[in-house]
This record gives structure tokens, sequence and C-alpha cells, in this order.
């Protein structure tokens, strides 16, 4: 009786991963925190660390990572992201081609092409509004081809 | 536990005013993701293969939100508190602040000051006694002996904040001016209500694999400015205050008069004639306004040529001058065993040194007090 209960804890414990459904194309979510790290010679950089310790306040990077394991090129690939509760959607990773935003699931766009009704008044929306974010790819992915999305929030 | 939500709700309420300018800096705790929150991210994914649409999800990632460990404890009074010599439970007032993304537990820890900080005029040269800590646990502001009893702050809600006292005797010592004191904070572990929880201690940066557990980042500040003993982002703040004897003295005066009451003789306007009965008065009055005379006693010394009336000491409030010396006044027996005097006052007359004395007890400031007694002219 007591050994299944200590399965139990450990799979809670330990970072969830939950594999993918197999297919031609396997999409791997890595979530990163900003880590500000003090270089011998006193300066100071940023690194992406992997999420052990975070709180509120801080920023983390979610990444989608895809590569087609197909034999045949895939087409019309959209990746829809629901930014998670408890974060802030900020910005497109440096490097990382930019995401159009929704504020409702629904209609995309640019952050400034969106807006929000807030007590009966619609305004523009703002970076904290952002509750998807979506990355089409505009030409087919050929076999063995692979690429990487990543986009900057706030955790609240 | 209704009690107690009900004190939390009150509580956050209070918060709103109290804290409204560091809130303004950072965001208020209660909005911060609550410890413990696992936060996934997963994309749904949808593409075609030779025409024929096909859909995918990634695989999820998922980070728990750790605990930033931050308040604050500032003083809640303006200036030192101020006491007389001898007082009993003197209190100096500070507020505690949960800025934490969790309900915390603090503990509580009453310092006393040898080192004088500059915040008032004088230097530290006195010391409360029996200091203590107390959680203003029914949340008036006012410290009420007996009820205000927590010696820690249980389970305190993210941005709610309480009321601490720090209570303490002071001395009866001459010259005592300035008494510096200080509350230290330590953040505790919560989630458990009626138990106190452990101090928290930062979970070291290196460890690995703590993905999947809070974390303990403490992330509280100096918060009452450029102080000592305020190390940032060590779970543990600290505030000041302190205790300023202001008066060290009173401005007690005593008047006495003399009034005869009869000459055995009937007059109606008795005469100081041997045979009469003489009622003497001392007026003792404290002129100053703010502060009360403990343990006054009077002593007189009958004069020559007379004789004191056994049983006719008096104590009481002062009646108009020249018609009553003492109005509804006490009676008080002659000899010095005070055993079955139950009033506050006591009084006795030493047969050999011919002394009255008369332990009148408080005058407050401002106030008077009487005291009567009789002799007869031999």
């Amino acid at each position: 009786m007591i050994r299944p209960l200590l399965l139990l804890g450990a799979a809670l414990a330990a970072p969830a991963v939950i594999a993918a459904p197999a297919g031609p194309l396997q999409v791997t979510s890595k979530v990163l925190v900003e880590s500000k790290q003090r270089a011998a010679d006193g300066t100071t950089r940023v690194a992406l660390v992997p999420a052990k310790r975070a709180v509120p306040g801080d920023r983390v990077v979610f990444v989608l990572a895809y590569r087609n394991t197909g034999t045949q090129p895939l087409s019309n690939i959209v990746f829809d992201n629901p930014v998670p509760r408890g974060v802030a959607y900020r910005a497109p990773l440096p490097g990382s081609s930019a995401p159009e935003l929704s504020v409702d699931g629904r209609a995309y766009g640019a952050l400034d092409q969106l807006t929000v009704a807030a007590n009966g008044i619609r305004r523009a929306a703002a970076a904290d509004d952002v509750t998807h974010v979506r990355w089409r790819l505009a030409r087919p992915l050929a076999p063995g081809a692979q690429g990487e999305f990543a986009f900057q929030a706030a955790l609240k | 536990m209704f009690v107690r939500r009900a004190m939390a709700v009150l509580l956050a309420g209070t918060a709103l005013a109290g804290v409204a300018g560091a809130a303004q800096a950072q965001t208020a705790a209660a909005q911060l993701t609550t410890a413990g929150t696992r936060i996934d991210n997963t994309a749904s994914v949808t593409y075609s293969v030779n025409g024929t649409n096909q859909s995918t999800t990634s695989t999820t990632a998922s980070f728990v939100v750790d605990k930033k460990v931050n308040f604050t404890v500032v003083t809640a009074q303006t200036g030192p508190t101020q006491v007389n010599l001898g007082d009993q439970n003197a209190v100096t007032t500070f507020r505690v602040t949960n800025l934490t993304n969790d309900v915390q537990d603090f503990l509580l820890d009453p310092d006393q000051q040898n080192i004088s900080l500059g915040l008032f005029p004088g230097s530290d040269n006195f010391d409360l006694t029996s200091l203590r800590a107390y959680v203003d646990s029914n949340g008036n502001g006012r410290y009420d002996a007996g009820v205000d009893t927590q010696t820690w702050i249980d389970e305190l809600a993210p941005d709610a904040s309480v009321t601490v006292f720090i209570v303490g005797n002071v001395p009866n010592q001459a010259g005592a001016q300035y008494a510096y004191d200080s509350l230290r904070v330590v953040a505790a572990a919560g989630g458990q209500s009626g138990t106190q929880g452990s101090a928290l201690i930062a979970t070291d940066l290196n460890l690995n694999g703590a993905d999947g557990t809070v974390d303990i980042v403490f992330a509280d500040d100096d918060s009452d400015g450029a102080l000592l003993g305020d190390i940032a982002r060590n779970g543990q703040g600290r505030a000041y205050s302190g205790y300023f004897v202001a008066i060290n003295n009173v401005a007690l005066s005593v008047a006495k008069s003399a009034r005869v009451l009869a000459d055995g003789l009937g007059s109606a306007n008795p005469k100081a004639i041997p045979g009469a009965t003489v009622e003497y008065c001392l007026r003792v009055s404290n002129a100053t306004l703010n502060a009360s005379a403990n343990g006054v006693t009077l002593n007189d010394v009958v004069p020559a040529h007379t004789t004191y009336v056994p049983g006719s000491i008096s104590i009481g409030t002062p009646g108009a001058l020249g018609i009553a010396c003492v109005v509804n006044g006490s009676t008080e027996d002659d000899d010095s065993d005070d055993a079955t005097e139950t009033d506050g006052v006591t009084a006795s007359f030493d047969g050999v040194a011919k002394k009255v004395i008369a332990n009148v007890g408080t005058v407050s400031g401002g106030g008077a007090v009487a005291a009567s007694f009789k002799v007869t002219i031999d």
C-alpha cells in the first residue's frame, strides 16, 4: 500500500515532462529563467538557466523547439501557445521571430492592433493582457528540419 | 476559525492605508502568484501532411513558483513613548506587513538598545525591565493586558499587516531619560493555524533538482531606512523605537492651616483657649499636570501645649478653603498596623514623637489630597 503512494509523490515532485504523442512533428516545451551572473571581471550578464528558482517578478523564457522527424514535408504549421496563468507576456526572445498575439484566443495580430474592453470602454491592449501567442511557419518544414521559438514573460 | 478569518479581513483592510507608499513601488503581495503554484506551459500545434490536417501538442514544461519572502517592520508611532518612572506595561508600537507571496508566521524578538541611534534628542541611559512583545490580537491598535498575549504572528496573509507591541516596565531610576528599544522580526513557516512555525532558511542556490519544490528566496529589504542592524535579504527585519521619561520630578506643595472647631464653652465663634479643639489641615497639591506623585507621605509633629485627639485623622478630597478640610474623608486608626486598611490610604500617630503620619498615596497630576487631624489645647 505504501509503495504506490511513494511513487505518486515522486511523480509530483519531479519536473513534469509529459511525453507528446508520437508523430512526425515533435514539439518540446522548455522554461528557463533569466539569472544575473556576476563575472570575475565585475561585469554582470544575464544567463538563461533552468527554472529551478522562480519567484514573482522574475523573467522567465518559454521555448518551443520543433523538429520534423517524419519523411514528408509538413506544411501550414501553427503553434498556439496559451500564456500560462501566473505569467505575463513581455516580448519575443531576441533571436526568435515575433509571435502573433491575442487577448482572447480568437483574434491575432500585433499588440498595437489589439484592444480589450475594460469597464465598457475599449482600450489599447498592453502586454499584460496577452493570453495567447501564435507562430505560423510560412514555408513547409522539410524532413529532419528543426527550429525554435521563444518568448519572454514575467512571473506575476 | 471564524474569528481568525474575520480578523484577517480586517487586517487586510487596514493594510491598504498603511503600506500605500511601499505598494506603489512594487506589486502588491496579494497579486503575486502564490508560492507552490505550478506553472505549466503546453503549445498545441496544427499542420498538414500531403493535404491532411494533423494536430499535436508539445511537451509540457513546468516549474513551481518559489517563496519570495519579503516583509516590512516599522515603528508605528511618532517619537518615543512618554513614560513616568515606575510605569508598568509601557508600550512602544510597531507594524509588521507581510509582502511574501504566501501566508507566513513571524517570530518576534524585543530588544533593548544600548547604543543611541540618534532617533531621539537624547542618549540611551536606562533599560526597561521585563521587555516582552505581543501581537495586537483584537486589532484595536491599543495594548490590552491579558488580551493581547500572543507572542508571535500567526498566519499573516499576503499584504496583511498587524500591530505588535513591545511592553516593558520603567524602573525607578533617578535621572532616567531615554531608553531605545527595537523589534526584530523573523519570517517563519506558515500554513498551520495556531502553530508557531520555525524560522525560514533560504534554500541553497547551488542545490540541484529544485524545480518541483518550493524554494525559499529572501527578498526583504531594510524596511525603515538607513539604520543599523537590518540586513537586507536575510529573512529578518528590525525597527526601532523608544521610551522617554519627560518628567523626573513633580511640583508638590503642602499648605497647612488650622481652625478652632469648639472652645468647650459652646461659643458661636470659638476661640483658641485651653480646652478648645483645633483641626489642622494639610493640603498637598501636585502642580505638574501630566505626572502623578506616588507614595506621598505627610509627617506633622503635634505642636507643644496641644494633645492629639485619638482617631481623628481623616484623608480625602480637599474641601472649600476655611470651611471644610476634607470632603468625604476616610477615618484612619492611630496604630501603625495597616493590615486592616483597605481604602488605599493609611495613617498612624506616633505617641512618642508626637507625630502624625498620613500616607495619602497618589496625588494625580494637577490634583490635590488633604489630610486632617485634631488636637486639644492644653
